[in-house]
């Protein structure tokens, strides 16, 4: 009885509201990727494993745009405040994965559209290991680039107050600020004078340091108590933004595959391919329009995930994320949209959640967790059916 | 079992073409390569305890270095820095009647490849091994080195328990039980820092081994330890251990892990508004850390084995050598190239000093430095237990790369400990 | 047939195979070298090449126990490495630990570490069986997966099995016969499980688990015991790896080394024992051969990047052709245009990689020989499943009848056949 209270005493349940953010944000690109899993397996009945890697050959190819665009190493360009860079590297990394899609698509599974289920998946499963191992030998890896931070000019975090702070603690923080600045400034007078590093100061000059450390300390513990009161939700404004593309993304996805004659036929094809194609569809371009748009769509959360995190780039990059947004997709119900996104939000909140509560050495096997726990209780997924279907 | 007379033929046709498969592949697979690993037959099957080498037969030295995987910068350090020695060495005489070699084996940044690694230079006869940087792959150099009591000579491993019980082992650098009180010390006495929190790999013996050094001497300074996040290495997201130690109020972070991650955790930080004094170890030493950081670790604290912006002598004519032989390293003599230098170098001297030429003599050569004028400073072995008393330089790390903040002696951390202890 | 007979015949098969396993540990202990004048010499060989014969028994026991889940029940489980996992480290755990317990050492140590290995390893295919009840193919293969990543991560996490640090077992048995043994065990237990009346409902259950179902197979037990003695033989090779080795750790037992058994399996043949064993040896040498193979300075042997990439394309172009002709009757043609497209593809990789070479980008690029042994694996299993998916061997095993019916291939009889 006591276990759920000792399971509950160590939260900390006022960071909750910050973490569950975190979990939007990390959601969202979940989404993004599931939305080509669950696309290409409603088509196709295929699972793609290759999706991952396509995600991360959208990485690299952002990267190797960068350094086409001047921020590479060696020379490196300066801070841009425009967003130039960035429109470049997205259209780039999501027509170059646009192209890999369709190449896989045309020379790995249409051989195998005739062949059973599980050929499809071996054969998945050998592109999905060729494009990482071959990654190995003609990617950079050792050690790991990044796209470096010069690229972005949307830096800094966005405050979003929910509960307003504490006005009289604030007040409190910018006297001791003030305090803290005025020690600071005698300490640096003194070094000036006497010409000495600022770590090898002699006994005249201690008492100044110290009096500059305590007061700054001072400053920080009253910046924290003022912060401890009311909530605001911290944003950074590189995760704002690949929240807002995402979220564009998928409406427009949403749009395409509810009002255009392609996103009809494509809706057609994952009901019943043969009668769609008795029907006149043309099945092997709606396949290759579905592989298009989850291919660009991996390679514009593999753009923005690359860059406004600055994440060091490795073959195995699109591994992890490309199992957790698989599960994603199937705890939403695998073949259906809105699904993919529930799914991907969800992955994401669990998965911090999971941190918050302590146990972030099991971040990654809670999605392994939740697929068994979904396939065993509910394998139609939350928005699929509730049948299983065994043959 | 129910074998039918074809099952029978079966199997004995099998047997025969499986042996014959077999002793095809090891004869294509190995002659070539058998005249290559000198002096082969002898030191492989020999059962003796120890590794000899007959005289005019090459001599070889070991050097296990990742060159390839997250750690790979360091590797190509601590090759070009131990190549350096062996070139220095050999343009001093290097031993008479003898060739000295260095055979390097890839660790690829993995416990289990630097095992092998090891294991594939005992068995081409490698007197002693040099390496590595890492403790986790140290260890297992170790382990391998254990048969036959191979000296080992680690570079830049600091994980203190390496040298335990192990007479044949033996370090260039500091340890970790010296490295957090260094720490310590700076964050508590210059930085003024009384609530930390700690940020620890959970997935390296070293990052551990250190985050617990630092706690222990931080709060026997009379600190406070707010909070301790943990992560692994290869991870890429921090949100949520950012968030939980914002909710601390820590005064600064300390961060014990690699400089891949460590960059990244610094910039989720201050992206989530957790600006605060960042130090950790020597782990951090890298060109990397300043890409993968960003402006988020500029102005923060590391630990390090040397400076090579020091004037002392040895480490001017290291610069000179180091910048004439390998013109295009962007940045000369980094902490790895020093340490592979000083390792490979002490191995030398003391094989020289050793008239028995096989490792057992060479590990009481070892045992017996006295002085050595390393170019990462001064490195006594003897009566040490394999843990030289180097001194560590705190830097700061600049965007124009790291520059000298405090150096601390063995003594002068005893001493600030010791002056807490009677507060 | 006599009784006495049929009884001989088994003990000599026994025998001979039994003195296959010693025959091949004395080969990994000494190597024949062959100087000028034909003069045969007898030398030691290194741990290195010993290791290479160690591992190769290890992952025929490997393929033949995935074989036996996924050729011949027709489950696809992908996790393999996860039974192998658990058996290394619960036998190297208890070895560590309880060495000596109830007076055992040396091989009756070793071979109750196997048995535990082999049990714990059991436990967990029961474990995994279960929901592959209820899942289809592709979804049982991420679960497999799933399960064992969930594994690794469990194992990386508890301290006292070394962590993501590794664990160090002692004492180490380096019994490259008993390895030998434990597949040639695993060999002939799943080809007396097919013979006998216990081995076709695997087989039905593998066509058409309906018809089967219908027919009165217990369908659930079928799957499920294919899991359990799959997963037993698996860890019963964990146990003697993490004793070979004398050390582990959760890397060992990475994604890659699932997809490795599973190429071995897919690369043989799905069904097929001999298959399975065949390209076991075949992958596990391949790799290492490259690795060994030096230049005459003894430098490790550089393939250059555009030596590769070259490869690559060839491959695939070479693969679209081969499709091309490989349904064109008549029987003749189609094997020489095979061998045809074969050699073009060769000759194409030497113009495709001399065009590359003008780069000078790519004319420098090198890296090491051994480096490539993913791909190739990567590149085996595509091109298997889109030339072969049937494997080298298909279905068939290795057998008098067959080898007779391949003898009447090449050189058909006239007239009256006996």
């Amino acid at each position: 009885m006591s276990f759920p209270i000792m399971l509950f005493a160590g939260l900390d349940f006022p960071s909750l509201p910050q973490q569950l953010v975190n979990g939007l944000e990390l959601g969202a690109i979940y989404a993004l990727l599931a939305l080509g899993y669950t696309m290409v397996y409603g088509v196709l009945k295929l699972i793609n494993f290759a999706h991952g890697e396509v995600y991360m050959l959208g990485a690299y190819i952002a990267l190797f745009t960068s350094w086409a665009l001047g921020f590479g190493p060696g020379k490196m360009a300066a801070a841009t405040n425009n967003p130039f860079a960035l429109v470049v590297m997205l259209i780039a990394s999501m027509v170059g994965c646009a192209v890999i899609g369709v190449l896989i698509e045309r020379f790995a599974y249409r051989p195998m559209r005739n062949q059973s289920r599980i050929a499809s998946l071996i054969t998945a499963i050998g592109v999905s290991m060729l494009l990482q191992y071959g990654g190995t030998i003609f990617l950079p890896n050792s050690p790991p680039p990044n796209i470096s931070e010069n690229v972005n000019p949307y830096r800094g975090s966005i405050e979003i107050p929910i509960v307003p702070r504490n006005a009289a603690l604030k007040a409190k923080e910018l006297a001791l600020l003030k305090v803290s600045d005025d020690d600071e400034a005698a300490f640096n007078a003194y070094l000036q004078r006497t010409g000495e590093g600022e770590f090898g100061v002699s006994a005249p000059g201690i008492p100044l340091r110290d009096a500059a450390r305590a007061s700054d300390r001072a400053y920080n513990q009253a910046k924290n108590a003022a912060e401890a009161t009311g909530l605001v939700i911290t944003v950074e404004t590189g995760q704002a933004i690949i929240f807002g593309m995402a979220v564009l993304l998928m409406a427009l996805l949403s749009y395409i595959v509810r009002f255009t004659p392609a996103g009809r036929a494509m809706r057609a094809v994952s009901l019943d391919f043969d009668s769609a194609a008795l029907m006149g569809i043309d099945v092997n371009k709606i396949v290759v329009f579905t592989f298009i748009i989850g291919s660009s769509l991996a390679g514009a959360g593999a753009m923005m995930t690359a860059t406004f995190l600055g994440t060091p780039l490795i073959p195995f990059y699109g591994l992890v994320p490309g199992l957790k947004a698989f599960v994603a997709a199937v705890l939403g119900g695998i073949g259906n949209i809105p699904g993919a996104v529930l799914g991907g939000i969800l992955m994401g909140v669990a998965e911090t959640l999971v941190v918050w509560a302590g146990y972030s050495s099991y971040r990654d096997a809670i999605a392994f967790v939740i697929l068994i726990g979904v396939l065993l209780v509910r394998p139609g997924g939350l928005l699929g059916s509730a049948k299983v279907e065994k043959v | 079992m129910t074998l039918t007379l074809r099952q029978a033929k079966g199997a004995a046709i099998a047997a025969f073409l499986l042996g014959g498969l077999m002793a095809g592949c090891t004869g294509g697979g190995s002659t070539p390569s058998a005249p290559t690993t000198t002096p082969a037959p002898t030191t492989g099957s020999t059962p003796s305890p120890t590794t000899t080498a007959s005289g005019g037969t090459p001599i070889i030295v070991g050097l296990v270095a990742s060159e390839n995987g997250d750690l790979a910068p360091w590797g190509k350090d601590e090759i070009n820095g131990a190549q350096l020695a062996l070139d220095d060495f050999n343009a001093a005489g290097g031993i008479p009647g003898h060739t000295v070699q260095m055979e390097i084996q890839d660790s690829g940044s993995k416990p289990e490849q630097g095992k092998s690694a090891a294991e594939k230079l005992i068995a081409d006869g490698a007197l002693a091994l040099v390496g590595e940087v890492s403790s986790g792959i140290t260890a297992q150099i170790v382990t391998a080195a254990q048969d036959k009591q191979i000296p080992v000579i680690a570079v830049g491993a600091t994980r203190t328990d390496l040298t335990q019980g192990h007479s044949n082992v033996f370090r260039v650098c500091y340890t970790d039980a010296f490295q957090g009180p260094v720490m310590a010390v700076f964050a508590y006495n210059e930085l003024g820092l009384r609530k930390v929190g700690i940020v620890t790999d959970e997935k390296q013996p070293y990052s551990k081994g250190l985050s617990a050094s630092f706690r222990a001497a931080f709060i026997k300074l009379g600190g406070q330890i707010v909070d301790e996040q943990f992560y692994e290495s290869g991870q890429t997201q921090f949100g949520g251990q950012v968030t939980a130690l914002k909710s601390k109020a820590p005064d600064g972070l300390f961060m014990s892990g690699y400089f891949t991650e460590v960059g990244q955790i610094a910039r989720q930080a201050h992206d989530a508004g957790l600006v605060v004094p960042m130090f950790g170890g020597d782990g951090w030493d890298s060109q990397q850390i300043l890409q993968y950081g960003g402006d988020a670790i500029v102005g923060s604290y590391f630990c390090n084995h040397y400076n090579n912006k020091e004037t002392r002598k040895e480490v001017q004519d290291f610069l000179a050598k180091w910048k004439a032989k390998y013109p295009d390293e962007p940045e000369p003599g980094t902490t790895m190239g020093a340490l592979g230098y000083d390792a490979m170098l002490l191995t030398l001297d003391a094989l020289k000093k050793d008239p028995t030429l096989d490792s057992k003599g060479l590990t009481a050569a070892i045992e017996d430095t006295v002085n050595f004028p390393g170019v990462s400073g001064n490195i006594t072995l003897k009566g040490m237990h394999g843990n030289p008393t180097k001194r560590a330089i705190v830097v700061k790390l600049t965007k124009d790369g790291q520059i000298f903040a405090k150096a601390y002696e063995v003594a002068d951390v005893q001493k600030a400990l010791a002056a807490a202890a009677k507060k | 047939m006599k009784t006495w007979l049929i009884l001989l015949i088994r003990v000599v098969s026994i025998v001979i195979g039994v003195s296959a396993c010693f025959g091949i540990d004395w080969m990994s202990h000494n190597q024949v070298a062959v100087g000028p004048g034909l003069h045969f010499a007898i030398l030691p060989t290194n741990e290195y090449i010993s290791r290479i014969f160690a591992l190769a028994g290890l992952y025929v026991t490997l393929a033949v126990s995935l074989n036996l889940i996924n050729g011949i029940t027709g489950q696809f489980s992908v996790g393999h490495a996860a039974f192998y996992q658990i058996g290394a480290y619960l036998a190297g755990f208890v070895s560590l630990t309880y060495y000596g317990f109830m007076g055992l050492t040396g091989l009756p140590w070793l071979l109750a570490m196997m048995v535990l290995g082999g049990l714990g390893a059991g436990v967990a295919g029961f474990v995994v069986g279960l929901p592959s009840l209820r899942l289809r193919g592709d979804y049982l293969a991420i679960v497999t997966l799933g399960f064992g990543e969930i594994i690794r991560i469990i194992v990386q996490n508890v301290d006292k099995l070394g962590g993501a640090y590794g664990l160090n077992v002692s004492p180490k048995f380096q019994m490259i016969w008993l390895i030998w043994l434990l597949a040639f065990v695993c060999i002939a237990v799943c080809r007396n499980l097919l013979r006998t009346a216990h081995g076709l409902p695997f087989l039905a259950v593998r066509e058409d688990e309906v018809a089967a179902a219908a027919m009165g197979v217990n369908v659930t037990k079928v799957k499920v015991v294919a899991f359990i003695v799959g997963s037993t033989f698996a860890g019963a090779a964990g146990a003697l790896l993490a004793h070979y080795e004398g050390f582990i750790n959760p890397g060992t037992f990475a994604m890659d080394v699932s997809f490795i058994i599973l190429t071995m399996v897919v690369l043989g043949g799905s069904g097929s024992i001999t298959g399975a064993t065949v390209a076991a040896i075949l992958l596990s040498w391949l790799p290492e051969f490259l690795r060994g193979v030096k230049n005459a300075d003894g430098s490790a042997l550089m393939l250059s990047d555009s030596s590769i990439i070259a490869a690559l394309l060839a491959t695939g172009i070479g693969v679209a052709l081969i499709k091309r002709f490989l349904d064109r009757p008549p029987f003749k043609w189609r094997y020489l245009a095979v061998t045809g497209c074969f050699l073009g593809a060769l000759v194409l990789k030497l113009v495709i990689q001399r065009l590359l070479n003008l780069s000078p980008a790519l004319s420098v690029a090198h890296i090491e020989a051994g480096q490539i042994r993913m791909v190739i694996f990567a590149v085996t299993l595509i091109v298997i499943m889109l030339l072969r998916p049937q494997g080298i061997f298909g279905h068939h095993e290795f057998s008098l009848a067959w080898v007779k019916g391949i003898w009447r291939r090449l050189f058909p009889r006239r007239g009256v056949s006996a």
